[in-house]
């Protein structure tokens, strides 16, 4: 049953649909954040690649970029918005800090990275990464979500 | 006149005055009646075998500056009555030096989760013993040293 | 109906606290009786780190507090690093670095300006104001080869060169900035909307600005002509024409008025400079690169300077080795953040997010 043409075409119309419709949530943490609102902004237009509709709530969201150093005392709330999400969730960890702790590896209150918090789908590398990168890493995102590779 | 213990000069030129800490509280009133209308920062330097307090004074009407150090081996005065702007100055400097300010209105920390253990701008603060917070019912912040507990 | 006083949560996750602030905020129906700030939540221990390595390195934590405004940061650094070694720069590194701190402090401004347009419902000067910022940042990518973290001041001078291709960019974003401002500036002053949820919002007086050690265009707009520039010059302030603006008034359409005004400041410091620059060595010999690990330093040194949001310098303590001592940041935006609760204080709720946003936080700034 799970094999027919009709199933599966529904789950690839799903998909598609999924994946088409990312909903990011305006979460900014640092440094990052800045470049994320210029891949919003009038020069990168991410808007083009159908992300545009930033949500402020974590209940209308299903993507969340962690825009930055992820310290030990905002963690647990990460955390918190992530279980807050509805599904299907997505998160893109952009930049060195969010990814491994960047320059702040040693120090006593950061993180190492976002992944012992909430289960992350793509990384971004670069302190800050471009606008460019960030926006390679939606259509990254994307494309798995289309194909199938990325579950949420 | 409040007795000044010694004299000198820094790098860029401005005067430091050190101050007992039992005559700091008179000393710094002396100064904001003086004109010293802005407290820049408060800074806690740990020398290993004693703790000094740098109190950064600058004057909007003169254009002095003075820097003010006060030896200290754990507790000093808060100067929080003559300039409100000390209130976070100094939280800072318990939460991250570790030096008490008497009189402090809500001496807690400020940058570190409560129930943080040791002061990380302390010399011998151990780095690789790693502690993590995490939220308790009500939205409070808790530490542990267990990673189980973090996040 | 009894009165009744409930605390209501302001972030940390909030799309108007310009990072991750938290204010807990006790309202009696719409008005506010107190505010208490929770900050701590970007704290990452830059003075921590930078205690662990050599002085240059340190430029990578100062450069991430004010991430807006990095070279404002390094600046600072920099000047107290040199105080401390008794560093000779050279003219052709000090013109430079003037020109592009001025240049950063327009970027700032304009991501301020932005923000704040959409913490009060619009969206049009955002797309606005970072069209302009992308054209300073595109002159920063050509100058120092980074957007918005650049590490390019380094003790004794600048890294490279500024080339005249990057020249070229800077005159043709001068020449036509101050008309873009005009456009800006007019979409909020001409907006009814704007103007009455920003006037006698959020008033700061001169005696409690002081005594909260508030600096900035947040004093400025308080009636107190205080610009570090002006009146206690470093670089070379003292050979350029520029005027402080000033209001009386101390509310947030003042500060408003305050950073539009400094921004046309800006561009005319920017012009006088660019066409001072002298030729020469853009870093002092002493200060080579295979050197700059090797510096060492003794004493203390504090060089204040005026940075987008207010008086900003690095205190900075060496014990004769290659590292130092401690080093203590004097950040502008943790001083004019503890000033918050007083601006709340007897306002409505809807004025919080004005008054919040025009302060121009910056939480790299205020947690350090």
């Amino acid at each position: 049953m799970s094999d027919s043409i009709l199933l599966t075409t529904l789950d690839e119309a799903m998909r598609w649909g999924k994946g088409k419709s990312l909903w990011p949530f305006t979460f900014g943490l640092a440094c990052c954040a800045i470049e994320m609102m210029s891949a919003m902004g009038s020069d990168y237009d991410w808007a083009r690649f159908g992300a545009d509709v930033f949500r402020d709530s974590p209940r209308h969201a299903d993507l969340m970029i962690v825009s930055g150093t992820v310290t030990k005392k905002m963690a647990p709330r990460i955390r918190r918005l992530y279980d807050q999400m509805a599904f299907p969730k997505y998160v893109i960890s952009m930049g060195a800090c969010a990814s491994a702790g960047g320059p702040y590896v040693r120090g006593y209150s950061v993180v190492d990275g976002v992944d012992q918090v909430v289960p992350v789908d793509v990384y971004v590398f670069g302190c800050p990464p471009r606008p460019e990168a960030l926006i390679s890493a939606l259509k990254q995102l994307q494309d798995g979500i289309v194909s199938g590779k990325v579950k949420h | 006149m409040i007795p000044v213990e010694s004299e000198s000069t820094s790098k860029e030129g401005t005067k430091i005055v050190y101050v007992s800490k039992e005559n700091l509280f008179a000393y710094m009133k002396e100064r904001k009646d003086e004109g010293y209308d802005i407290l820049l920062m408060v800074t806690g330097i740990d020398y290993k075998d004693h703790l000094e307090v740098v109190y950064h004074l600058l004057s909007t009407s003169t254009g002095n500056r003075l820097i003010v150090k006060t030896k200290t081996d754990g507790e000093v005065d808060s100067v929080v009555p003559l300039w409100a702007g000390a209130n976070w100055h100094e939280r800072e400097t318990w939460d991250l030096v570790g030096i008490k300010f008497k009189g402090h209105p809500n001496l807690k920390r400020i940058l570190l989760a409560e129930g943080w253990v040791g002061h990380p701008l302390r010399k011998d603060y151990p780095l690789d013993k790693k502690q993590y917070v995490n939220l308790k019912e009500n939205g409070e912040d808790y530490v542990s040293y267990d990673p189980r507990e973090g996040y | 109906m009894e009165d009744k006083v409930i605390e209501v949560n302001f972030g940390p996750q909030h799309p108007s606290t310009h990072g991750v602030l938290r204010i807990k905020v006790k309202l009696d129906g719409e008005i506010i009786m107190d505010a208490y700030p929770v900050i701590g939540y970007l704290h990452r221990n830059a003075e921590k780190l930078s205690e662990m390595g050599a002085y240059p390195k340190a430029l990578i934590y100062i450069d991430r507090l004010d991430y807006v405004a990095s070279l404002n940061n390094e600046l600072g650094y920099v000047l107290s690093a040199e105080k401390l070694m008794d560093a000779q720069v050279p003219e052709r590194a000090q013109w430079i670095r003037m020109m592009l701190v001025e240049l950063n402090r327009i970027a700032s401004h304009l991501v301020w300006l932005g923000t704040h347009g959409l913490d009060m419902g619009m969206l049009t000067p955002y797309f606005y104001c970072w069209r302009e910022r992308e054209r300073i940042l595109r002159i920063f990518d050509e100058i120092t080869g980074s957007r918005l973290l650049y590490n390019y001041f380094a003790i004794g001078g600048v890294y490279s060169d500024i080339t005249p291709k990057a020249i070229d960019m800077i005159k043709e974003f001068l020449s036509d900035f101050g008309s873009k401002l005009e456009e800006i500036q007019a979409i909020f002053a001409k907006n009814y909307i704007y103007v009455k949820r920003t006037r006698d919002v959020g008033k700061l007086s001169l005696e409690d600005a002081l005594s909260y050690g508030v600096t900035g265009p947040l004093l400025r707009a308080s009636g107190k002509k205080w610009d570090l520039r002006k009146n206690q010059p470093y670089l070379y302030y003292d050979q350029v024409n520029f005027d402080i603006p000033v209001r009386q008034e101390g509310d947030v359409y003042a500060r408003f008025q305050v950073r539009i005004e400094e921004m046309r400041q800006s561009i005319k410091i920017a012009q006088q400079v660019i066409s001072k620059i002298p030729e020469g060595e853009f870093y002092n010999k002493k200060f080579s690169k295979p050197m700059l690990v090797r510096l060492k330093g003794t004493g203390d040194s504090y060089v204040p300077t005026e940075s987008p949001k207010g008086e900003y310098g690095v205190y900075l303590v060496g014990d004769g080795s290659t590292i130092p001592y401690r080093v203590r940041i004097r950040s502008p935006s943790f001083a004019n953040l503890s000033a918050l609760p007083i601006m709340l204080k007897g306002y409505k709720i809807a004025d919080l997010t004005a008054t919040v946003s025009s302060l121009d936080p910056v939480f790299g700034e205020v947690d350090r």
